[in-house]
């Protein structure tokens, strides 16, 4: 009997202990996100901060995370590396996890601090290349890119048999020299030749010196892996000098975002672009993220890196929720880990479009799209599939 | 030490410094922008020799010093005397060519950058406290220099040059070599800085050093007062500190708010803030309050 | 030859941007003795403003040139009081303040480009204003109405101030209220006046450079006049600070220069090469290659 009554306190003990583990501290999760919402991609910063505020009200309206309500903490750090270092070093003293920074210069200067810390930032508008870097302390949204783009230019490229001799327009930044090797795998995998690339100057303003001296070459098809606006400027020369295959034009997935469709209009038609957003997927939340930007954004739909931080906070929540975090500021250093852990290898993770698992940080069975633009809307022509 | 303050200060360092790189050249109305290109070539210089030929961090810190030297020096051969405009072009000259050159050097990162180096002292704590006694020790070291340079001949040579050139020169004062050594030594400055710039964040990229430093740096000069050395060790803190402080909503708009203030300063107070005038009065006020302390004590004796 | 002719028509449009700019930066420059380093974001900021009255008035072209003329204009009479403040008590054109003050300005009007207009994002400008069209294309050579009409008007423009500023009494008073507005005033020049029409002449070819900038370029971002504006100030230097005339033909130079680098060596080092020609220009002739005119 004695012995009966000595299991039962300790079970109730037990459980008691467990319920004082799982039990939510914190009156609000708070998340900040260090992001561009000053400078030269200010425009894409403000999408990006419109995804992960919608998911944080979605969150809050289905009851919140562990039933606490979420709030994502904007923190602008411009394009400024010395912003967000100071603006990552204040987070790193008593946040769970973050959210950025944007864009690749503000990575470099603040990740190392995050990572100093182990608190998690996720990164998720930056290529593998410079989030492995960080492992564990954020993942990356993409696979490797030698892996990720061969099969998407071959996909392109196949659909033509006239496509012989393939021009790059190139824009020295960041990854984007080593995505056009990418491409140049998949070209050189389809005996495709490679003409001589164009670099495209970073403050370039008129293309016409450079769309002749890659017209000279006679090629049969163009990718171009610059900037949105210089995409879209270089697509109007092309057509004013006589480009008619518009479809044997591919622009890279990150030139396709709201200024290549705002500078380029019309002259966009037949374009063909890969990237990782398929408007034409349906399903209940996507709809109603659609709906909700359009509403916001003067009808424009939502652009291939919106829902990326929206992903990412329903990321958190799930860590948070799976894995027991309670938010106290004693086991900020364990709970940290606990996020990073799950977000690392998280499996059959339901993001707005499509489901996705996570190996040691590396999404392993996203899909990629290449899609055709008519009147301003991206029209779906291939899936692929790692 | 609290993470944000350690970058709060060490930011503060070099800006501090940079804007002493403009002042001193600035002395015989010389805009000297090609210290952006210094501290990116020293910079990215000492970063590949401690991240792939294994040398140590004072070494490549010294040598980054005396690379921006040296580029200084052979540049000031040619436009030591130049005109203003000239130096400016040099300078934007300096800093595309300059670019050029590391987005097309893959052993240096190129576009993507050059990170993980290593922290100085075996541990990110011991690396910090390194970087921020060597930015405050220079702070004070070039902050003496400075001031040695300000209260001597040369400095006097250097503001008659300000005030007027042909005068200055009908005088005797070799305006050549004075340039000369005053842009050596902004460059040998921008040099060193550079690579401890790097070194904060431990990682080299192209839009570290993008034309809007000019911007920052001017601002400090020209808000704290280009006449002195005081007034960017003074107004780089508040500059760069303040904005920290602001809501989100009013940080949107900081740019906006460093161009107004900047404006307010040039019209009313073109000179900055801190001007000779104040300096000597607040020197002048100090010397006679001790001046009456002294008299007391003796009276009193 | 034919990519070779197609290269200098190039070059000869991005030289007639510099060209644009650097004759309404060198006519601010002798009108009122001011480096105004941020003109070309000036410029920028009216082609937004011609692009908000389109919007508003659904795409009427002379409203839309009227109010980028009006917004130059207006631009360039409030703006000036912060220059002369400065100017005041200084014999001679000073550029290090008045770059600093110009910087200033420039920098607040890329911010509040990309806070207030459009989000942020590039706008594009009608077919009605912009004629996309090419007048003439044979292979790779092709020319819209925008590179002709802006290389046409700015010659014209260049040849008609330097009349006005050289030939005419106008164009003396002017000069003589830039250099010395108390030696102007004993002279009997009504300095209010004059020197009101000064700004607006400068003002009106702004808002002209900005017109011919949309024709060239279809489109505006906030960025725009930054990257272009270090180049101007060069091409600017490089011929001679103030010299209409040298503006025009470095400006065309460096276009073509920049257009035959890109077309034949690298489009990466058409910047480095570009200014290192500018550099040796200027080391071995330090005042222009027409001669300072200031």
């Amino acid at each position: 009997m004695k012995r009966l009554v000595a299991a039962l306190l300790l079970i109730i003990a037990a459980v008691s202990f467990g319920f004082s583990q799982t039990k939510v501290v914190v009156d609000e999760w708070k998340i900040p996100f260090l992001n561009c919402l000053t400078g030269p991609i200010a425009a894409i910063g403000e999408f990006l901060q419109w995804g992960a505020n919608y998911a944080a009200n979605e969150i809050n309206a289905a009851g919140g995370i562990a039933g606490k309500p979420v709030r994502v903490i904007p923190v602008d750090t411009g394009n400024d590396p010395q912003k967000g270092s100071v603006e990552m070093a204040r987070i790193v003293k008593d946040s769970l996890v973050a959210m950025g920074p944007v864009p690749e210069p503000v990575i470099l200067a603040a990740m190392p601090i995050a990572v100093e810390n182990q608190m998690m930032s996720i990164t998720a508008t930056t290529s593998y290349e410079y989030a492995v870097q960080f492992f564990p302390w954020t993942v990356s949204w993409f696979p490797p890119t030698l892996d990720r783009l061969p099969p998407l230019v071959a996909g392109w490229a196949k659909q033509f048999s006239d496509l012989k001799q393939v021009v790059q327009f190139i824009e020295p930044y960041g990854p984007w020299p080593g995505m056009a090797d990418a491409h140049s795998k998949a070209l050189t995998s389809l005996n495709i030749k490679e003409l001589k690339a164009i670099e495209v100057p970073t403050d370039a303003v008129t293309f016409g010196p450079l769309v002749v001296r890659a017209l000279d070459q006679k090629p049969d098809g163009i990718i171009l892996v610059c900037n949105a606006e210089k995409a879209a400027k270089i697509i109007k020369e092309l057509k004013s000098r006589g480009w008619t295959k518009m479809n044997h034009i591919l622009v890279f997935s990150s030139a396709d975002d709201a200024q290549l469709y705002s500078t380029g209009g019309a002259d966009l038609n037949g374009v063909q672009v890969y990237n990782y957003l398929n408007l034409e997927v349906s399903n209940p939340r996507w709809d109603k993220f659609k709906a909700a930007f359009a509403k916001d954004h003067n009808g424009q739909m939502p652009f291939s890196l919106s829902p990326n931080y929206y992903d990412a906070l329903y990321m958190i929540k799930e860590a948070i929720e799976k894995t027991g975090v309670t938010g106290d500021p004693k086991k900020l250093k364990e709970e940290r880990k606990k996020i990073a852990d799950y977000c690392a290898n998280v499996k059959g993770f339901k993001g707005l479009l499509y489901e996705w698992d996570m190996k040691d940080g590396v999404p392993t069975n996203k899909p990629s799209y290449i899609f055709e633009i008519q009147n301003g809307v991206k029209q779906f022509v291939l899936e692929v599939r790692p | 030490m609290p993470l944000s303050l350690y970058y709060f200060l060490s930011i503060t360092a070099v800006n501090i410094l940079m804007s002493w790189a403009l002042y001193v050249p600035y002395r015989v109305t010389q805009l000297h922008f090609i210290t952006i290109a210094n501290m990116m070539i020293s910079g990215y210089l000492a970063g590949y020799l401690v991240l792939h030929a294994h040398v140590p961090f004072v070494w490549a810190l010294l040598i980054g010093f005396a690379v921006g030297g040296i580029i200084g020096f052979i540049v000031s051969l040619f436009i030591g005397d130049a005109p203003t405009f000239s130096v400016v072009i040099v300078g934007f000259t300096s800093i595309y060519i300059t670019r050029t050159l590391v987005e097309n050097l893959p052993i240096i990162g190129g576009t993507m950058g050059m990170f993980g180096l290593p922290n100085i002292g075996g541990n990110p704590v011991a690396h910090r406290w390194i970087i921020l006694c060597i930015l405050y020790g220079l702070v004070i070291l070039c902050g003496f220099l400075i001031y040695r340079f300000d209260h001597s001949s040369i400095g006097r040579a250097a503001s008659a040059v300000f005030v007027d050139k042909e005068l200055a020169s009908s005088l005797g004062i070799d305006i050549k070599k004075l340039g000369m050594l005053l842009q050596t030594f902004s460059c040998m400055l921008a040099g060193g800085v550079g690579v401890l710039y790097g070194f904060i964040y431990r990682s080299f990229h192209l839009d570290f050093f993008s034309f809007a430093l000019i911007g920052v740096f001017m601002t400090v000069l020209f808000v704290g007062g280009y006449s002195t050395q005081w007034g960017p060790l003074i107004t780089a803190p508040i500059l760069y500190g303040l904005p920290l402080f602001f809501p989100p909503e009013i940080q949107s708009w900081r740019i906006v708010i460093y161009g107004l203030l900047l404006i307010l300063v040039l019209e009313l107070k073109p000179e900055g803030f801190i001007t000779r005038k104040f300096v000597h009065s607040l020197g002048l006020s100090f010397s006679q309050k001790r001046g009456k302390e002294i008299y007391i004590k003796e009276d009193r004796q | 030859m034919q990519v070779f002719i197609a290269q200098i028509l190039n070059g000869l449009s991005i030289g007639s941007v510099y060209m644009l700019l650097a004759t309404a930066f060198n006519l601010l420059l002798l009108v009122a003795m001011i480096i105004h380093f941020s003109y070309p974001q000036v410029v920028v900021f009216c082609m937004y403003i011609i692009w908000l009255v389109l919007k508003i008035t659904n795409n009427n072209v002379f409203f839309g040139i009227l109010a980028g003329v009006s917004s130059a204009i207006l631009f360039n009479i409030v703006s000036a009081p912060l220059f002369q403040k400065i100017m005041k008590n200084r014999e001679e054109v000073d550029i290090n303040a008045t770059m600093v003050l110009s910087m200033a300005i420039g920098w607040i009007i890329t911010d509040v480009l990309s806070h207030a207009f459009n989000n942020g994002l590039p706008i594009q400008f009608p077919e009605e204003i912009t004629g996309s069209k090419p007048l003439f294309r044979v292979g790779l050579i092709s020319i819209l109405p925008g590179q002709v009409l802006a290389l046409t008007i700015g010659i014209i423009v260049v040849a008609g101030f330097f009349l006005l500023l050289y030939k005419t009494k106008t164009g003396r008073a002017f000069r003589a209220i830039a250099e010395d507005p108390a030696g102007a005033k004993l002279v009997g020049i009504p300095l209010v006046k004059t020197g009101f029409q000064s700004y607006a002449l400068s003002g009106a070819l702004g808002g002209l450079t900005a017109v011919l900038l949309i024709m060239l370029f279809h489109s505006a971002s906030p960025g725009l006049g930054e990257q272009v504006s270090h180049k101007v100030l060069a091409v600017s230097i490089v011929a001679g600070l103030g010299n209409l005339v040298g503006g025009l033909v470095v400006g065309l130079a460096l276009g073509i220069l920049e257009a035959l680098v890109q077309g034949y060596i690298s489009g990466n080092w058409s910047n480095a090469i570009a200014f290192v020609v500018m550099l040796v220009v200027i080391l071995v002739k330090p005042r222009g290659l027409f001669g300072v005119k200031i």
